[in-house]
Formats: structure tokens, sequence, C-alpha cells
């Protein structure tokens, strides 16, 4: 990991001194990649063996501008390292979709390795491949010119600093509860059965494949099964061969048939899960296990209560499951690409929450979930609680207190009530809304049936400033990237600008959405995962693949990026420029042209005399709230030709960096390369009225529009937060929050002195966590600039 | 709003008040998450005044070397020539300044700015209720302060008053030197009270505060007598109120005569006042003086709980070691 610098792994993330031994030993050696030459889940390429094969996707990559320059190296290097599948001889009679799912099966029947490692009671460890897409010449051919066809076209987009757009695997919720209750065995049955009443070739053939990937599973788990068999027998230490037997009989069983002690359920969950990572080739990123605390509660309490179970070993047994994710960093080890916030991938889980009557769900497995959060102090899984009026005020209490601490990870935080009006809004069900939950970073999705693809497309609003002000061209190459709304000097009226803004962002989407439903529709024809159609409601009844609008909900987010810098760069020509005249355009423009070098006087004007989002101040709410509506109902009108609506969210990933330098100087007073905003969050600096007010100024953008990507980042001081009586305040403004704020929220709570400090002695703040949209990450393995931005944040303090 | 005679509430719906402040999430003032509205003017002079922008009733003009990018429009500005910009910064006439506020206004940069804003008590009513939802859930509302509030108590008395039929919860914070009459007139609308108790002997009382103590324990008495929660407040500055002497006094006095006392707060002593004092034109004459140690503020809540307080609590920045 570049950015570590000098640092090694193993100084990177400090064991937490009071888990039990075998945890803190297994935590070690995953922190210790470079010392860990027995055990790498390194990217395993596999491949049919033709010299057209694919095994690398870029469209898949699409959201990941980064890794934009290596997509040619990868589709060359990949085969050639790829080891070369022994196939079945009617192998390409097959259709395609049949072809995936022998593929996958035979890689993991066969091929992918099988290793326990010492201590661990959760096994399944090698998941990181890129598995060939089975395609035959032609469709190989095809993918080929619509891939490359797409490239160009995203190329375009990016380096303009326009957005960018990919039919990304992950961002969905699987039904793993459903997987549990029935196995494999029931799965199979399921299939089998409908199979028997499917009148569409398409749909049997569907079915053909899912049974088949089913069975492939099931022959992997057997041979970890086997391979604890063999290593009890090795064992000289009778307690560990006890384990180890014990896992061997566990794995037995839940390769086939569902699990019923919390041992089997975690492990059959761990490896349900691991292997949608092996179908969609992809390590993780959004695939999110959902409400665990609710669907495991059945195994845990049924053990307790019969006693088969003690809370010790419970814990124990859920150290070793939290591991597991994390090894998904392993991915790129030797292909060494981590810059800055990337190095977060997003395997989400939900507690808390309540029920279908309204009722609160936490439990006691909510509690001991909370517990092991925090001594684990892991990237991965990610925690998201739920909170809603019926909070119990304890778990308010307990969770506040984890944050204001600022110890172990810090928490994603979903506010029902919001975030349940928005899922409402964009017309789900009423009976499943309830049960909703997060993926990836904090993005609301149905759980089980809904692909929703939450970071799909990303559009850069700052641009379509932009290319207000440049009558559609980029400001920096003179390019042009947007129709000709005429010369800006030249409108009379606000009303003129608005709706030539509205044209360029109009005109973006469309763009945007013609390169997204290209990507789409090469995974879609091209890319199908049938394994993990097997696991979301809605792709066996209909007989189309999760990648092919198979599932019950079908969804595409299109995030706004630097929706503050947009809306306050509005704010501040409608102000200045229309109201009070103290700008003229003219000015404006030169001054943006000139990135404001000389116009000292002109940009400080923008700085301090127009209204800010962020600050409850009713000027710019309302013009950011026209912003927001304006841009998620006019995303809502459009969908993927495969049938998949597109819904409007504000998640800016690492974009709002990334896309800072090519995005000229705004109105806003921002200078080109001054990073955009992120998210929902107020411009750094702009808002300075504390955090009841960035809530308001939040909950008056009519979020019940943007169902999920609601970004929000706080920083608090915190001096600000010690002591019991302010952990209080804290909890009751999680719940004003909760009453008038947006719909997710992030905290941070660290001091700048503090992070100065870590940036001079990087060794001594080896686990500091912070929050990055959406991502946990460490201070210290953070980008300088990122580290710097951070710093500034936090310097305004709250 | 409605408008219900202010008659005999003393007070009055016209009568604007001087607010240097308006502060949201205000933490430190009173139960709950609050927003403080800072009143201009103050009967007191006390030397370690962190707020010494509230001293004066009359609104001031502050200048901000950090933000001034040397534009120069505020001299222009300037009907009365009172402002010059040489190559120490900015120096302001105060005798020719009459806070009219139009370099400020004038000043891309914000780097003047006027302290001291008008407001009627309908306008400060309405940001105060802004943030109604966090008060409601925090069991938090609205606290006014200084500057010493009973300085302009037909405004103070008109805030509380929609404050309260509004059902937010509201606080008077009151340094205790003031007319008993105007008191308990603002008590009326007051849910509670955070009163301010320094310093115990009446010389060093006059010499720290510049005012006499007997009527601020006098006034003590009567909101303690009006059963009204009171939350006593003592600013702990190191060779003035420090002495445990000092504190053990003030708890003597607090749990002999002021029985409806919820709690007693110390605050330690915080420098980082100074540049606003420069910006004012005036002295801060504590600069050097090192921030207590956390021992030495537990060792006094200490002494603090001993004298049959209720409950005791410090807060504020200690010095490391
Ligand atoms: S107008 Fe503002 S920035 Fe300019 S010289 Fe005066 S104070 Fe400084
Ligand atoms: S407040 Fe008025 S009088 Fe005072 S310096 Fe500014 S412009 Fe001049």
């Amino acid at each position: 990991m570049e950015e570590a610098g000098a640092l090694t792994a193993r100084e990177l993330w400090n064991p937490s001194p009071e888990l039990p031994p075998r945890v803190s030993q297994l935590r070690d050696e995953y922190v210790d990649i470079a010392g860990r030459d027995h055990f790498r889940n390194e990217i395993m390429p596999f491949t049919t063996g033709t010299e057209w094969d694919t095994v690398w996707s870029p469209c898949l990559w699409g959201v990941v501008p980064d890794l934009f320059p290596f997509h040619k190296a990868f589709m060359e290097s990949l085969p050639m390292m790829a080891t070369k599948v022994d196939l079945p001889g009617d192998f390409w009679d097959k259709p395609l979709v049949v072809r995936a799912a022998i593929f996958f099966s035979e890689v993991v029947r066969n091929y992918l390795p099988v290793q326990i490692l010492e201590g661990e009671l959760i096994v399944g460890g090698h998941f990181n491949v890129a598995l060939s897409r089975a395609q035959n010449r032609k469709e190989a051919r095809s993918w080929r010119r619509a891939t490359m066809k797409w490239m160009k076209e995203m190329d375009f987009l990016n380096s303009h600093g326009m957005g960018n757009a990919g039919a990304t695997p992950g961002h969905l919720i699987p039904d793993y509860p459903r997987a549990l209750e029935l196995g494999f065995k029931g799965l199979v049955e399921y299939f089998r059965g409908l199979g028997e009443k499917a009148e569409s070739r398409q749909q049997k053939e569907m079915l053909e494949a899912l049974v088949i990937c089913c069975e492939g599973a099931r022959d992997l788990i057997r041979r970890y099964a086997s391979e604890a068999r063999r290593l009890a027998g090795e064992c000289g230490d009778e307690e560990r061969a006890g384990e180890l037997l014990e896992m061997a009989r566990i794995c037995d069983k839940v390769s086939w048939e569902p699990p019923e002690t919390f041992h089997e359920a975690l492990q059959a969950l761990w490896f349900v899960h691991m292997l949608v990572m092996v179908q969609e080739s992809y390590p993780g990123p959004g695939l999110s296990p959902g409400r665990i605390d609710q669907y495991l509660y059945r195994y845990f309490i049924g053990d307790i209560e019969s006693g088969r179970l003690d809370r010790q070993r419970a814990r124990e047994l859920l150290d070793c499951f939290w591991i597991k994710p994390n090894y998904a960093y392993d991915f790129m080890y030797k292909v060494g690409r981590t810059r800055g916030i990337t190095s977060g991938y997003g395997q989400l889980i939900t507690i808390g929450g309540h029920g279908a009557e309204g009722e609160d769900t936490s439990n006691e497995l909510t509690w001991l979930i909370l517990d092991v959060i925090e001594e684990m102090n892991l990237l991965e899984p990610k925690p998201n609680v739920r909170l809603h009026n019926g909070t119990p005020p304890e778990l308010m209490k307990r969770v506040a207190g984890m944050i204001a601490g600022a110890q172990g990870a810090p928490f994603l935080l979903n506010f029902d009530e919001a975030s349940e009006a928005a899922l409402r809004w964009q017309g789900l069900p009423e009976e499943d809304i309830w049960d909703y939950a997060p993926v990836g970073c904090l993005e609301n999705t149905l759980q089980g049936n809904d692909r929703s693809g939450t970071v799909d497309v990303n559009v850069n609003l700052a641009k379509a400033v932009e290319l207000t002000l440049f009558d559609g061209k980029d400001q920096a190459t003179g390019d042009r990237c947007g129709p000709r709304t005429g010369d800006p000097c030249r409108f009379g009226s606000w009303d003129d600008f608005k709706r030539a803004f509205e044209t360029q962002l109009e005109a973006m989407l469309k763009r945007f959405m013609e390169v997204y439903d290209l990507s789409d529709s090469i995974r879609s024809r091209f890319e199908p995962t049938p394994y993990l159609s097997a696991l979301v409601k809605g792709c066996a009844e209909s007989g189309r693949d999760v990648t092919n609008a198979g599932p019950e909900h079908n969804f595409v987010t299109v995030e706004g990026v630097a929706f503050a810098t947009a809306a306050d760069s509005l704010s501040a020509v409608r102000k200045l420029v229309y109201e009070d005249g103290a700008v003229t355009m003219d000015e404006l423009i030169q001054a943006i042209e000139d990135n404001f070098e000389g116009h000292e006087k002109l940009r400080q004007t923008l700085l301090n005399r127009a209204p800010k989002y962020g600050n409850d101040d009713d000027y710019a709410d309302d013009v950011a709230r026209y912003l927001s509506r304006f841009w998620t109902e006019e995303v809502f009108r459009h969908r993927t030709s495969t049938g998949r609506r597109y819904r409007g969210g504000y998640l800016s990933w690492n974009y709002w960096i990334a896309y800072a330098p090519s995005t000229a100087a705004t109105p806003d007073g921002r200078r080109r390369g001054t990073y955009l905003s992120n998210g929902l969050c107020p411009v750094a600096g702009a808002d300075r009225s504390g955090p009841t007010a960035v809530a308001l100024s939040l909950g008056k953008l009519g979020l019940e529009s943007a169902p999920n990507g609601d970004s929000h980042t706080i920083s608090f001081n915190p001096s600000l937060l010690r002591g019991e009586e302010r952990v209080d305040k804290l909890a009751a403004y999680l719940r004003g929050y909760g009453e008038k704020g947006g719909t997710a929220l992030q905290v941070n709570v660290i001091d700048p002195e503090t992070l100065n400090e870590a940036q001079r002695h990087p060794s001594d703040y080896t686990n500091l966590l912070v929050r990055v949209t959406g991502y946990n990450a460490y201070f210290v393995m953070l980008g300088r600039e990122i580290q710097n931005e951070i710093i500034a944040r936090e310097s305004h303090e709250l | 709003m409605s408008c219900s005679e202010p008659e005999g509430r003393g007070g009055d719906p016209q009568q604007t008040g001087v607010v240097f402040n308006i502060q949201r999430f205000s933490i430190e003032d009173g139960p709950g998450i609050r927003t403080t509205v800072f009143m201009k003017g103050c009967p007191m002079r006390c030397v370690w005044c962190h707020n010494p922008e509230g001293i004066a009733f009359e609104r001031q003009l502050m200048w901000f070397d950090v933000r001034c990018i040397g534009a120069r429009d505020c001299l222009e500005a300037c009907p009365n020539g009172a402002l010059e910009l040489g190559r120490s910064g900015m120096t302001i006439d105060r005798e020719r300044c009459d806070a009219c506020g139009r370099c400020a206004d004038a000043c891309p940069a914000r780097a003047l700015e006027l302290v001291g804003k008008d407001y009627t008590p309908h306008e400060a009513f309405q940001e105060v209720y802004r943030d109604e939802a966090f008060y409601r859930n925090s069991g938090g509302g609205v606290t006014v302060s200084g500057g010493e509030p009973s300085m302009q108590p037909r405004f103070v008395a008109e805030l509380l008053r929609l404050s309260k039929e509004a059902g937010l919860h509201t606080a008077l914070d009151t340094c205790g030197f003031a007319s008993g009459t105007v008191l308990e007139k603002l008590l009326e609308s007051a849910d509670m009270v955070l009163l301010d108790l320094k310093h115990m002997d009446p010389a060093k009382h006059l010499e720290l505060t510049g005012v006499e103590l007997e009527p601020v324990l006098e006034n003590a008495r009567m909101v303690s007598s009006s059963g009204r929660p009171v939350w006593v407040r003592t600013p702990v500055v190191p060779g003035c109120t420090d002495s445990a002497e000092n504190i053990a006094s003030i708890g003597r006095f607090i749990a002999e005569e002021l029985p409806s006392v919820e709690r007693w707060d110390l605050l330690a002593f915080n420098n980082t006042c100074g540049s606003k004092y420069s910006r004012l034109d005036m002295t801060w004459e504590l600069e050097g003086v090192p921030l207590l140690s956390a021992e030495a503020m537990e060792a006094l809540a200490e002494k603090a709980r001993a004298a049959g307080v209720p409950e005791v609590c410090w807060s504020g920045t200690t010095r490391s070691s």
C-alpha cells in the first residue's frame, strides 16, 4: 500500500488489547499482509482458454476513473496469467447463462484454493478472482466492440470533469435470510419446482444455471469440510482438533442443508456472501449483508436459550466472522492500486431499526455486535445503525458514546423516518419499506429483491454551472461538452440563467444515461451472474438474470457530485448578479477565466456577500432545494433500456477531489483545483452556524425524492463531547437530526491538532479511523491531499 | 405572533434589543441543546471577562486582520474619517467612529464587523425558534445571557414571554447585579436561572468586578425564593477566584441560603480572548496567566461538594500535565 510510505502493515493496524488471544492472533495475521506469505487472497484469474476470452470487464469499473489507464493492460495480461479451467465437452453448446454457471461451478469445485488458518472458527479464505465471462467468439467480439465504444466516451466525460458511469457490481443486498432458511438444498428444490412449470426457454435455461451454481457452491464448501478433517488428523492439540472436527461437521451440513445453530448460520452466511464476490469477480464494494442482527437473532437466541452457546463464545464467533470480509483488501496487493479513499470497500452491515409495526427491533445481538465493532476496530464490515423515533434511549446513548469516544470504527447512522419517506416516494411497496437497509456507503435499498445499483452514475453538478457560463464549452480546453445555451452576458434575468443551467444539466444527464445504458446492456447481454441471481428474489421467477432486470425492483442511482458547490454558485449568481447588481456577469466570467487571479475583491464578495447553503439561511436553502428537487425529479423520469429506473442521489465518493482540477473556478468563490463539496455537506468553511443549522438546511432539500446517497458528514471537536452530559446532548442532537435533517449521517469526532500530529507522526496514530464519504479509512493511510482536506474540514470547529 | 398586552409584564414588543450574538447549539448554558442570546451591555467589569464585546452597551467596530485583503473600500465608505490602514494594521479612531457600520457593509472580505445588532423581540424569537426540534429532544431551550440581560429588561421580558408561550424552555443567565424588581419581572417568564457567584469577599468582589457584592447576594436569595431552579456558575480564575477558601464560602452560602440551587458549575479560566480585547482597543489584563490544571479543578470541585451543594461540575480548558 504505497501511501503508507515507510510504515509496515503491522504498524498500521494496532490490535485491540482486550481481544481473546485467538482473535488477536487472527487479526494480526490479517493486517500483516506483507508477512503473510502462506496466505494471500490476491486476485486469481481463470480462463476458458480461448484466445478471445474476457476475464476483465472495464465497464464494471466505470466508476473508478483511477483505473482507466490500466484497463487495456488488465484486459491483456490477466488472461495470460489465468489458470485454464477444464470444461465439459458440451460446454460451448450451452447458452451463455449456463456456460457462466458451469464456469463458476467448475472453478469453485476444482480450482479455488481451500485453506484454513490457524485458530479460525469461520472458514472461507480465497475469493478474489477474475472469472472468464465464458463468451463464445461471436459474443466476445460484440462485447469488445461495445466496450471500446463505452471506454472512448467515458474517457471524454471523465477527462472533462463531467463525471463517470458504469454498470457496477455489488451495491445490493442479496436475500441471505432466505438462503439461510432453505440452504442450497431448499433453493435447488425451489428452482427445480419452478423449472417444471416454466414455459419459456429463457427461464428454463436460467433455472438450470441457478441449480448448477448452487451445486458448485456445495462442492466448494465440502472441500472445506475435508480440509478441516485433514487438519484435525494432523493436529497435535486436542482442543483444536475438536474444533476442526466440529467445523468439518458444520461445513458438511451447511454445504447443502440449512444451518440451525449460530455457528452454523455465521459459517453459512460467510460462504454464501463470499461466493457472490467470486461470481461477480469483484472484491465486495457495496455487497451488503443487510440487517444481520435481525435475521441472525433466531440462531443466536436459540443457542443461548438452549445453553448450547454462551455469550463469550458467541462474541468470539462474531469476532472471527468480522475478520473475513477484510480479506477483500488483498485484491490488488501486487497490482498496487491504493490511492486515498479508494481503500474502502463497504460491505455494509445494518443493525437496529424497527419492525413492521414500527416497534423497535434492537435486541441482545445488536448490543453484542456493537461490542464487536468496538473491539475489532477494522475497516470491514462497515457498520450502520438504523435510528428511529422509537430507538431506546440506552441504545441511542451507547451509539452516541461510541461516536463521542472516537474509538473504534466511526458509524454511519441512518434515520428511518426520512429514509422510508424517500423509499415510499419512489413507489416501493409499503409492506417492504420498513425492512430496508443501506448498501455500500449509505444508500438505502430493499433487502433481497432490489438491484439497486446505487453508485453507477456520477454527474458533476458544478460542471453544469461551468457549461452554463461558457455556452456549453469546457472552460479549460474549449471543447464542446454541452449544448449552446447562449452568452450569459446577454441573459436578462435569473430565470434566463436558470433555464440555461437546466438545459445544460438535462443534456449532461441524457449523455450519461446513454453511456450508462451502453454499459448496462453490455453486462446484461454478455456478463450474467447466475450465482448472484440465485440469491435475489425475482430472478428465478422472471427467468432473467440479476444483471438483466430480473429482480423484483430495479434501480440505478445517478449521484449528483458537488451539490453545495453548485447550489452556492447558483445562489451567488442569483443574488449578486441579478438581484443586487453587485457583480456583473462580464466580470464574473472574466474572473473565472482568470481563476480569480487579480480578482480577489470580487472573489471575497462572492465568498462573503452571497448566502451559503448549510446555515439554515432560507435564501440559500431555497436555491439548494430548487437544485435538489430539479435534479431528483428530472432523473426519476428516465429508465434504462433494460427497464431499470433512474433515481437521484448525492454520494460523491472521491470525485469531489478527483474533479476539482477539471472543474473551472465557480461563482461561489472557489478556485479551480480547490475541492468541490462532498455529498450533501456544505462547502467546506461555508457553514458557520453550527450543527443544528446544517441539519435544518439538509432537511429543507426535500430529500424524500432522493432515497439513497444522501451523504452527509459532520465533524465535532472532541472537546465538545467530553463527559456523559455531552454524550446525552449528542444523542439528543441525533434525535433532532432524525426529525428535521437528512436521511443518513456520518460523524467524525477528531480535533485538528490530533490530525496534524498524526500527519507528522503517523506511526503513533495507526489506529485513527476517520470517515470519508461513507468510507471508514485509517487516516495515516490516506493520501496527503485528502488528509489536508480533512484537517481543513475539522478545523472549522462546530 | 399574538399581540397580547405587554402591560404589567414589563415586556414590550416594540422595544428593540442590542444583541451581540445568537449562538446556536449552545451546550454550556443550561440543560440540553440551547440557543443563547447574548445581550450587549453589562454593569460589571470583571477582569477576566471573556466576552469583552458584551460589556459596552453601544455598538462597536472590530477589525479582523486575518480577513483583511487591503482593498481599502472601508476608508472610502467612512463618512467620519475614522479609519486608517497603515503598516501595522487598521487604526479605528473610536472618538470619531459613531458605529454607523458603513465600512463593514463596504468591506468585501468582512474584515470589519459591527458588534451589536438591533432585534425586535419577535425577530430574535424567530431565530431562536428555528432549533425547536433540538430543544424538544434534548430538554433544552433558549438562554438569554450577556452582558447582562436585565439591562435591557423590556426586550428580554418580551423575548422570554414569546419563547415560553411557544413552549420553549427558558433560562435567564444573570450576573446578579440588577434591580430586584426588574429581575422579578424577568423571572415571570424564565423557567430557570443561571446565576454567577464570583467572590464572597465584598472588597475583593468590588475590586475584581467593579460592583458591590451585597446586591448580588440579595438577588440570589430572591431568585432562590422564587422557587425557580438555579444553576450557579463560578468562573475559576487564577489569582482571582481560585482560592479554596473562596470556593468554600460560596459553597456555604449556596448550601445555607439558596435552597433552589440544583447545580453548581465551576468554569475553568480560559485565556483565548486576548485578540478580542485588542480588536476593541481594550487591554487584556490576564495576558500570560496560565491555565489551571485538571487536578486543581478537581480539588476545587471536591471542596465545593464538601460544602453540601447537590451537584457540582467543572468544565473548561485545562493545561496538560
Ligand atoms: S475594506 Fe475590508 S479588506 Fe479592505 S481594507 Fe478595509 S477592512 Fe481591509
Ligand atoms: S462604523 Fe461608521 S463611523 Fe465607524 S469607522 Fe465604520 S464607517 Fe466610520
